[in-house]
């Protein structure tokens, strides 16, 4: 019996991932007060 | 009997050693956005100190143009070229958090007029662009891509629809490199003709949103007339960004079909596969903000990191503009176009126009 080994690229998170991803982490650091006053 | 095991392959440096090649590019990024900033505010302190009057000119627009002296004189050395690159995550992280700004109802309302507009964009500009590559004797893959890329959104469209239709990567440059260029270009048309009609901010934002092709450029164009057309912009761009999966799956499966080859199997996965996802995170910030989940002081807070992310955006879009390289491309894509980005910002201003007449905007 063979025994095939295949191998698979990790599956990466997308850039649209990255950016919603960073955007929900960045609004849950303002709504916990960790960000406050960011100035412009 | 055989059996196949997949494992997968850990990559477990690539991540960090990626990370640190885009700091060099970041803090370009940063260096120019925050250049255009000072810029703005030393020649308004400057001025009003000397009792001039001269127009103002915004950081956009500063930040655009160090960009661009930079790209087009001394060059940006590889060493900065893979943290350029991430002006496309800071834009849309930055529309992502704008979500903030908009209820979900402004959303749904702006959101339905913006869709009646792109739909009819979409059908007039594919089939003028259509017509315009035959005129011009351009590759049928060529004028397709050409299509696609004036009439949903610009570079990422292009590069969707390369793969779907298996175009070469000439086509691709051709298209791309004409996209940009005329993307440039409205930048510094668009504000002028918007004062020059005296276009409200919705208006205004309405028709950047839904003429202008590439979405960094969209937003640059509303921020050069102001921060409430910059917010609209955002929003009808991504109800445009939205249709990409639908153009690009009908070109797939015309191609396919004109070459003989194997049509797409699941049109359902395909379409999730190229639905842009950050128009998710957009909508679920909006529904956040809508339930008050945040008060009203970190709805500004998110506004501002919103305004940080395309500050950095800016500054890229001036950085990969190079005119050297675009002239290599050949002149007769890029008057193509040209010509149709002409036809389609006169095609959606008169849609805009018309709308605002049809409904309270």
């Amino acid at each position: 019996m063979a025994n095939q080994v295949t191998q698979e690229p990790k599956r990466s998170l997308s850039l649209d991932g990255w950016a919603v991803g960073i955007a929900l982490l960045l609004a849950a650091l303002v709504k916990l007060g960790a960000l406050k006053h960011v100035g412009w | 009997m055989a059996s196949t095991t997949t494992v997968l392959r850990a990559e477990p440096i690539q991540l960090p050693r990626k990370f640190l090649a885009m700091l060099p590019g970041i803090g370009l990024l940063t260096i120019v956005g925050l250049g255009g900033k000072v810029l703005e505010k030393w020649i308004a302190t400057y001025t009003k100190a000397h009792h001039l009057v001269v127009p103002n000119i915004e950081y956009v627009l500063w930040a655009i143009l160090i960009g661009l002296l930079i790209s087009n004189t001394i060059g940006v050395a590889e060493v900065f070229k893979p943290g350029i690159s991430t002006y496309e995550f800071w834009l849309k992280t930055g529309i992502v958090l704008l979500g903030a700004r908009f209820l979900l109802a402004d959303v749904l309302k702006l959101g339905a007029v913006s869709l009646a507009l792109v739909l009819i964009e979409l059908i007039l500009s594919i089939g003028f662009m259509t017509l315009l590559g035959r005129i011009f004797g351009l590759s049928p893959k060529l004028t397709s891509l050409l299509a696609v890329g004036s009439s949903i959104c610009g570079v990422s469209a292009i590069i969707a629809t390369k793969g779907a239709i298996e175009a070469d990567d000439e086509d691709a440059s051709f298209a791309i490199a004409a996209i940009l260029a005329l993307g440039a270009l409205a930048l510094f048309t668009f504000p002028p003709i918007g004062h020059w009609l005296g276009m409200s901010d919705r208006i205004y934002g309405l028709w950047a949103g839904t003429g202008v092709d590439n979405t960094a450029e969209a937003v640059a164009a509303g921020a050069l007339y102001s921060d409430a057309a910059a917010k609209i912009a955002v929003l009808a761009k991504t109800t445009r960004n939205a249709m990409i999966g639908f153009v690009v799956l009908g070109y797939a499966l015309y191609w396919a079909a004109r070459e003989g080859r194997q049509a797409v199997g699941n049109k359902a996965a395909f379409l999730w596969q190229k639905f842009p996802k950050f128009v998710l995170g957009f909508l679920l910030i909006s529904l956040l903000a809508s339930l008050s989940i945040f008060n009203k002081d970190q709805v500004n807070n998110l506004a501002n990191l919103s305004k940080w992310a395309f500050l950095l955006t800016f500054a890229g879009v001036g950085l990969r503009i190079n005119f050297k390289e675009m002239k290599k491309q050949g002149l007769r894509p890029f008057i193509v176009g040209a010509l149709g980005e002409v036809v389609i910002a006169a095609i959606t201003l008169g849609l805009v126009l018309g709308a605002s007449k049809l409904v309270k905007l």
